[in-house]
């Protein structure tokens, strides 16, 4: 009998066979682990994408939603209160108000990977964690250097660990709730401070900021602001280690880049759509649905398999191989529809930029181990370590 | 559904078969259409999915939000009367055998 559990380690480990298996036979499968739909093919998820009215969000849109936060954040709540929140912040995040942010990403991406020079082995999510947070602290306005409030580490740790879930009782366990408020209480601090003594950032502007003559509310301020920190630090640093575990697992892929920088951005497409961090989001229904023979009934929730809608045969032809002359146009890499990801130019920029200097220091490089350790999410996936050799 | 054909700038032209509710953005770049990029993915935040809409059909598409106004702003293109953002119009029977014409360049 086949079973699609969202969070058992062996989906962590390898969800595409899984995923093929639902998209051949059962394309609209209720999954009681999960207790919900899952959606496994590209036209199903594009479509169910775009019709928020009906694939609502404001339930909450992860996988495994954290206490208090559905209906307060941009991922998680509908248009037209979705539109509000993502209208005061989405002019800091378009392409050509990042040029400025470019030196400075150049900057840490140079100082971070320098320290790799003369290493025979490292582990990348060493280099890639202390990259993320700098570069997301420099984007958001956090504070940095002699103002910060507490180490990059802890950010980082606890980022990375409010995402994942416990694979035994498919809920949050305590350590996750715990980074959880660790990221909410950091992030208020810094609103307070930014409220305090405005300056010209994405946060101070955002605490600050009236619609129509009303402030948002403080819910709103601190969760968003949360998100940010946790979608910013863990959907970057995890999509730069699926990148640089594909490199480290093509050979010719790797020595393509290297050999010719230009081509980077090709290869950072193709692995948002072969393996991209950001697998699966749910929706909850406002009304029944009927699809491939299935009534989902109004109230229930629904998984959006990205990940699977990526490797859909019907929309990508070989969608096994990872190949970075595909330009794979339309990919779900970044969702897609009103919430499609907002930090798709930062994250483009950055992780081109991180590649482009760590390639001058380290050219040539292989994984070490054969498996390795995933990390226990519903929602996205990454290894939590990836030693590298270099050769 | 509805049929749309888009015009690229060098003159190739590509008709598609979209299922009521996709957007022309995601009908577009899931079909092959290169003249459309939608670089933010149909959030309304890049104005790289920017098309001329034939003029005589403005009447039977939704007016633009102010988000999508905004948005147009920013386009890369000349911008004209019957400029829209193709991830912001959604294809249903209303807009069977629309022609959008996309232009030389979205950046």
């Amino acid at each position: 009998m086949f079973s699609f559990d969202p969070y058992s380690p062996a989906v962590d480990a390898d969800p595409f066979p899984y995923y093929k298996r639902l998209r051949d036979e059962q394309p609209c499968f209720w999954s009681p682990e999960a207790q919900m739909w899952v959606l496994s093919r590209y036209a199903d998820i594009v479509s169910a994408g775009q019709d928020w009215p009906t694939y609502s969000s404001a339930s909450g849109n992860l996988m495994t939603e954290l206490p208090g936060r559905a209906g307060a954040t941009l991922g998680s709540s509908d248009p037209p209160k979705h539109d509000r929140l993502r209208g005061l912040i989405q002019h800091a995040f378009m392409k050509r108000n990042l040029l400025a942010l470019e030196e400075p990403i150049r900057a840490v991406a140079q100082e971070v990977f320098g320290q790799l020079k003369g290493a025979k082995s490292f582990d990348f999510k060493e280099v890639s964690s202390q990259f993320t947070v700098k570069v997301l602290m420099a984007a958001l306005g956090l504070p940095m250097g002699d103002e910060a409030i507490v180490p990059e580490q802890e950010v980082r740790d606890n980022a990375v660990l409010m995402v994942q879930s416990d694979a035994r009782t498919r809920a949050k366990g305590p350590e996750h709730i715990a980074a959880y408020n660790w990221v909410q209480d950091y992030a208020s601090k810094v609103i307070a401070m930014r409220r305090a003594e405005p300056r010209n950032d994405l946060i101070s502007n955002f605490a600050l900021a009236e619609i129509d003559g009303d402030r948002l509310d403080d819910r709103e301020v601190l969760l968003t602001t949360t998100t940010l920190i946790m979608a910013g630090v863990e959907s970057l640093g995890g999509f730069m280690m699926m990148f640089a575990y594909n490199l480290a697992t093509f050979d010719d892929a790797r020595r393509a880049v290297v050999a010719n920088p230009a081509l980077l951005p090709d290869a950072i497409e193709e692995s948002l759509r072969f393996n991209t961090s950001a697998q699966r989001f749910r929706r909850r229904l406002m009304k029944d649905v009927t699809l491939h023979g299935q009534t989902m009934k109004e109230g229930d929730f629904v998984c959006l398999a990205y990940g699977s809608g990526n490797r859909d045969e019907r929309q990508y032809p070989n969608p096994d191989v990872y190949d970075i002359t595909r330009k794979p146009r339309g990919h779900l890499g970044f969702g897609g529809g009103v919430h499609a990801c907002l930090g798709t130019a930062i994250a483009r920029l950055s992780v081109k930029i991180a590649f482009e200097e760590f390639h001058k220091v380290v050219p040539e490089y292989r994984r070490m181990a054969d498996q390795l350790p995933w990390m226990p999410s519903s929602t996205f996936r990454s290894p939590l370590v990836l030693e590298l050799a270099v050769q | 559904m509805a049929h749309i054909t888009f015009i690229e700038a060098s003159g190739q032209s590509t008709t598609v078969n979209l299922a009521d509710g996709w957007s022309l953005m995601q009908g577009a770049t899931a079909n092959g259409v290169d003249g459309i990029l939608g670089e933010c993915g149909g959030s309304c935040a890049c104005a790289t999915c920017h098309c001329y809409v034939d003029e005589a059909r403005l009447g039977d598409l939704p007016p633009a939000s102010a988000g999508e106004l905004e948005m147009l702003e920013n386009v890369a293109a000349e911008r004209r009367p019957n400029s829209r953002l193709a991830c912001q119009l959604k294809a249903s029977a209303a807009l069977e055998g629309l022609i959008v014409h996309l232009p030389e360049t979205q950046e």
